[in-house]
C-alpha cells in the first residue's frame, strides 16, 4: 500500500526553508515545487512532439512557398537553377515527411525524444538553408520587384519559424541562421547603401526573433512541467484516494467490531449480577447497572450525574476521598476494597469493590469502572462462624473440663478405693471424655489453619530432642496399646526451625496411630536421616498396612479407614489432615509407604537448619 | 526461686464444678491449702485476708474478669507482688501472649489433668525469681 506513493516534498521543502508550517510556502514556491516532479525526460518528449506536431505547417508552407517562388523565378536565365532549388526543396520536404511518418510510427517517443530532436534540428537546418539557398544563389541577379518579393519571403519564412520551432529555440535559431545567414551576406556585399543598411537590420531582426522564440521556449517547457507534474499529482491524488478508500472500510469494520464488543460488555455489566458503576474521574457517576440498582435501592437517574459519595457512608468520606485520589494517581486497580454502603432505605451494606481506572494512550484516566458485591450476609457468616467456634472452644471444654477432671480425680485413686466394676465405668467415661475433648480440639486446630489464623512460633530445636520428647509423651499411650517405640539407629544430630509444639502435636498422631495399628507386643521405629537439604523424619509400624481404597484420601479430613477399625481404636479423623497442614506450614512434606517385610511407614521431611 | 515449697493457693473462678476438682486436685493431689473465691469482686479482700504464695484467676467470669481483676491486684501494694497464674479455655496463642504481657507467672489452659495440676503449679512456682 505504500508502494509507488512518493515522499510528501512540501514538508521538506517548508522544513528547508525553515517555516515548520506548509500554509507559510510561497505560492511561487509551490508552484517551484509542484514543477520538480515532472520527470524531464517527458517533458522534452512533449516538446519534441510538439515540435513534430507543427511539422506538417513547416513542410507545408516551405512546399507552398517555394512552389509560388519556383513560378517567380523562372522566367528568367537561371530557369535550370531554379528548377534544381525547387527540386532540392521538394526532396527536403519529402525527407521531412518520412521522418514525420517515421515518428509517428516509432514505439518510443519518450525514450528517444533526445534523438527525435536532433532529427527536428538536421530537417529546420536544411529547411532554413535550402531558403538561404535561394537568397545566395537568386538574390543578386533578380529585378527590384523580384528582390522585395524574396525579402518579403524571407521575412515571411523566418517569422513562420517562431511558431513552428517555438518549442526548441536552438533549432529555430538554426533554422532562422539557415535563412537570413546567406541573405545577409548577399545584401552587405551587394554595394548598396540601402541593402547594406537593411542587412545590418537583419541580425537584429534576428536576434530580436531567436530572443522571443528562447521565451516561447521557456513556456512550452514551464507549460510541460505543470501538466506533467499535476498529472503526476493527479495520480498521487487518486492512490491516496484508493488508500483512504481502504482505510475508511477498515475504520469501519474497526468501528462495527468495537460497538459489537462495546454491546457485549454492555450486555456483561447490565446483566451481571454484581453491582457495576461507570464512574468520571472526578468521583461522579456516569453509569449504573441494575444489580446496582436493585443492591442500592436507587434508580439509576438518581445516581448517574451525581457524587458516589451518596453511596459511601459519611465518616468513611475522608478516607474515601483519599483513596479514590490515590487510586486517579496510580491508575492502578484495586481489589477487595470493602466499604460501607448506605442504601436508599437508610440500610448499610458492606460491600467489597474492584476498581478498575480506564486510561486512553496518553495515561490519562477516562473513566473509572467499580463492580461491587455485597458481602454483608457473607462477613456475618463468618462472624457467627467465628462465634461458634469461640464458643464451641469455652462452652464445650468448661464442662468437659468438670467432667474429664473429675473421673480423672476418681480414677487416680486420691479419692479412696473404688470398686472394680464402677472403676471400670468410670474409666471408659474418662476414655470417651477425653475422645471427645481430642474431636473439639482437632476440629477448632483445622479451623484455624483453614482460616489462615494458626500463628507458629518456629525455634531452631534439634530433631533428635523432638523425637526423644514425642516419644516419652507417648509412651503412655503406647502402653494402652502394648506397644513399644524405639528409636531406629543414630539419630542424626540435625537441627530444624518449626513450631515446637505443633511438631509434638504431628509426632504424637503419628506416634498414635502407629500404635494403635501395631499388632500387640509390636515395636513402633523411629528413624531420622538426611534427604537432600532436609531431614527426614520415618514412623516405621508392622500393622496391616492402609487400604488400597483409602490411600488417596488418607490426608482428608474425616478420613478413615474403616469404621470398626475406628471404633475399636478411637479417632477423630482428622489428625492426618492436620498433620499435613501443619508440616505444611512448616515448609514441609508428608507423606507414606507400604514397609518392606509388612506394615507402614509414615515419614515427613522439613528443611534443614543451616546457620 | 522461692525458698519456700508452693502451699498457700488462691483460686478465683464462677464456676462452682471447677472449683471443686481443682480444690481436690490441689488438696488431695498437691497436699496444698486452698481458699477458693466465687465472686471476682470479692477477691482482693480475700486475697488480702488468706495471705496466699500464688493466685490462680479464671480468665472468663462475669462482672469482672481475669485480666481486670489482675490489674487491679497490681495497683494494690498488698497483692501486686503476688504470682498470677490464669487458667483459660482460650487456646489462642495470642490470648496467651497478651497475659504473659500483662505480668502472668504462667497459664494453664483448661481442660486441664487435676492429677498434673499441682505438679503444674510447682513448675511455675519454681520458675518464679
Amino acid at each position: 500500500m505504500r508502494a509507488g506513493l512518493p515522499p510528501a516534498r512540501v514538508n521538506h521543502t517548508s522544513t528547508a526553508n525553515g517555516t515548520d508550517t506548509g500554509l507559510e510556502v510561497s505560492t511561487q514556491a509551490v508552484e517551484a515545487e509542484i514543477r520538480d516532479r515532472a520527470d524531464p525526460q517527458q517533458v522534452l518528449a512533449d516538446r519534441v512532439a510538439q515540435l513534430y506536431r507543427q511539422m506538417p505547417i513547416a513542410i507545408g508552407a516551405t512546399f507552398i512557398a517555394g512552389g509560388i517562388a519556383t513560378f517567380e523565378l523562372q522566367g528568367r536565365w537561371l530557369k535550370e537553377l531554379v528548377y534544381i532549388w525547387w527540386g532540392i526543396v521538394v526532396t527536403f520536404s519529402a525527407a521531412a515527411s518520412l521522418l514525420l511518418y517515421a515518428y509517428y510510427r516509432s514505439a518510443d517517443k519518450v525514450d528517444g525524444a533526445p534523438q527525435w530532436l536532433r532529427w527536428v534540428g538536421i530537417a529546420a537546418l536544411g529547411n532554413g538553408a535550402s531558403w538561404g539557398l535561394a537568397g545566395g544563389v537568386f538574390f543578386r541577379s533578380l529585378s527590384d520587384e523580384q528582390q522585395v518579393f524574396l525579402a518579403f519571403l524571407f521575412a515571411g519564412m523566418a517569422s513562420v519559424g517562431i511558431p513552428v520551432y517555438a518549442a526548441s529555440w536552438p533549432i529555430f535559431a538554426l533554422y532562422a541562421a539557415g535563412i537570413l545567414g546567406p541573405f545577409f551576406y548577399v545584401l552587405l556585399t551587394f554595394g548598396n547603401r540601402l541593402f547594406v543598411e537593411i542587412a545590418l537590420l537583419v541580425p537584429l531582426f534576428y536576434v530580436i526573433n531567436v530572443v522571443i522564440a528562447y521565451r516561447l521556449t521557456q513556456v512550452f517547457h514551464s507549460g510541460y512541467r505543470l501538466r506533467h507534474a499535476y498529472g503526476k499529482l493527479t495520480q498521487d491524488h487518486r492512490l491516496l484516494n484508493r488508500r483512504l478508500e481502504k482505510q475508511l472500510v477498515e475504520l469501519e469494520e474497526a468501528r462495527r467490531q468495537v460497538e459489537a464488543s462495546g454491546r457485549k460488555l454492555a450486555l456483561f455489566a447490565e446483566r451481571a449480577p454484581i453491582a457495576v458503576l461507570e464512574l468520571q474521574p472526578d468521583g461522579t457517576v456516569a453509569e449504573v447497572n441494575s444489580a446496582a440498582e436493585i443492591l442500592f435501592g436507587y434508580a439509576a437517574s438518581e445516581l448517574v450525574g451525581g457524587p458516589l459519595k451518596k453511596l459511601v457512608v459519611p465518616d468513611f468520606h475522608a478516607e474515601f476521598d483519599r483513596t479514590w485520589r490515590q487510586l486517579v494517581t496510580m491508575r492502578e486497580s484495586v481489589a477487595g476494597l470493602k466499604i460501607r454502603n448506605p442504601r436508599r432505605d437508610g440500610a448499610e451494606l458492606i460491600c467489597e469493590w474492584t476498581v478498575t481506572p480506564l486510561v486512553n494512550f496518553q495515561r490519562e484516566v477516562i473513566a473509572v469502572i467499580a463492580q461491587g458485591r455485597d458481602v454483608t450476609a457473607q462477613l456475618e457468616a463468618e462472624r457467627m462462624k467465628k462465634e461458634f467456634t469461640s464458643t464451641l472452644s469455652h462452652e464445650l471444654r468448661t464442662p468437659l473440663t468438670s467432667i474429664i477432671g473429675s473421673l480423672q480425680l476418681i480414677n487416680s485413686g486420691v479419692m479412696g478405693d473404688v470398686e472394680k466394676e464402677i472403676a471400670e465405668l468410670t474409666t471408659v467415661a474418662e476414655r470417651n471424655g477425653q475422645r471427645l475433648l481430642d474431636l473439639i480440639n482437632d476440629i477448632l486446630d483445622i479451623e484455624k489453619i483453614e482460616s489462615g489464623k494458626l500463628t507458629l512460633t518456629p525455634e531452631v530445636t534439634p530433631v533428635d530432642e523432638l523425637v526423644r520428647e514425642s516419644m516419652v509423651l507417648n509412651k503412655g499411650f503406647g502402653e494402652r496399646f502394648k506397644v513399644r517405640f524405639q528409636s531406629l539407629g543414630d539419630i542424626a544430630d540435625r537441627k530444624v526451625n518449626v513450631d515446637r509444639k505443633r511438631l509434638l502435636q504431628v509426632m504424637t498422631n503419628l506416634l498414635s496411630n502407629a500404635a494403635k495399628f501395631s499388632p500387640e507386643g509390636g515395636v513402633v521405629e523411629i528413624s531420622t536421616e538426611d534427604a537432600g537439604p532436609s531431614v527426614r523424619v520415618g514412623i516405621h509400624d508392622r500393622g496391616s498396612g492402609i487400604p488400597e481404597a483409602f490411600r488417596t484420601r488418607i490426608f482428608g479430613r474425616f478420613a478413615q479407614a474403616d469404621s470398626t477399625a475406628t471404633r475399636q481404636k478411637g479417632g477423630t479423623g482428622l489428625g492426618l489432615a492436620i498433620c499435613k497442614r501443619l508440616i505444611e506450614l512448616m515448609h514441609g512434606r508428608i507423606g507414606f509407604e507400604d514397609r518392606p517385610g509388612g506394615g507402614t511407614t509414615f515419614w515427613f521431611e522439613l528443611p534443614r537448619h543451616t546457620t | 526461686m522461692p525458698d519456700r515449697p508452693l502451699n498457700r493457693i488462691c483460686y478465683v473462678e464462677d464456676d462452682e464444678d471447677i472449683q471443686r476438682i481443682v480444690r481436690l486436685s490441689l488438696e488431695r493431689v498437691g497436699k496444698m491449702t486452698v481458699a477458693v473465691v466465687s465472686d471476682p469482686t470479692q477477691a482482693i479482700a480475700t486475697i488480702a485476708e488468706f495471705r496466699p504464695d500464688l493466685v490462680m484467676l479464671d480468665w472468663m467470669m462475669p462482672v469482672l474478669d481475669g485480666p481486670a481483676l489482675f490489674r487491679q491486684m497490681k495497683l494494690r501494694p498488698d497483692t501486686s507482688a503476688l504470682p498470677v497464674v490464669f487458667i483459660t479455655a482460650k487456646a489462642a496463642q495470642r490470648d496467651l501472649d497478651e497475659l504473659k504481657a500483662l505480668g502472668a507467672a504462667g497459664t494453664i489452659s483448661k481442660p486441664f489433668s487435676p492429677k498434673d495440676l499441682p505438679d503444674q503449679l510447682r513448675a511455675i512456682w519454681a520458675s518464679l525469681p
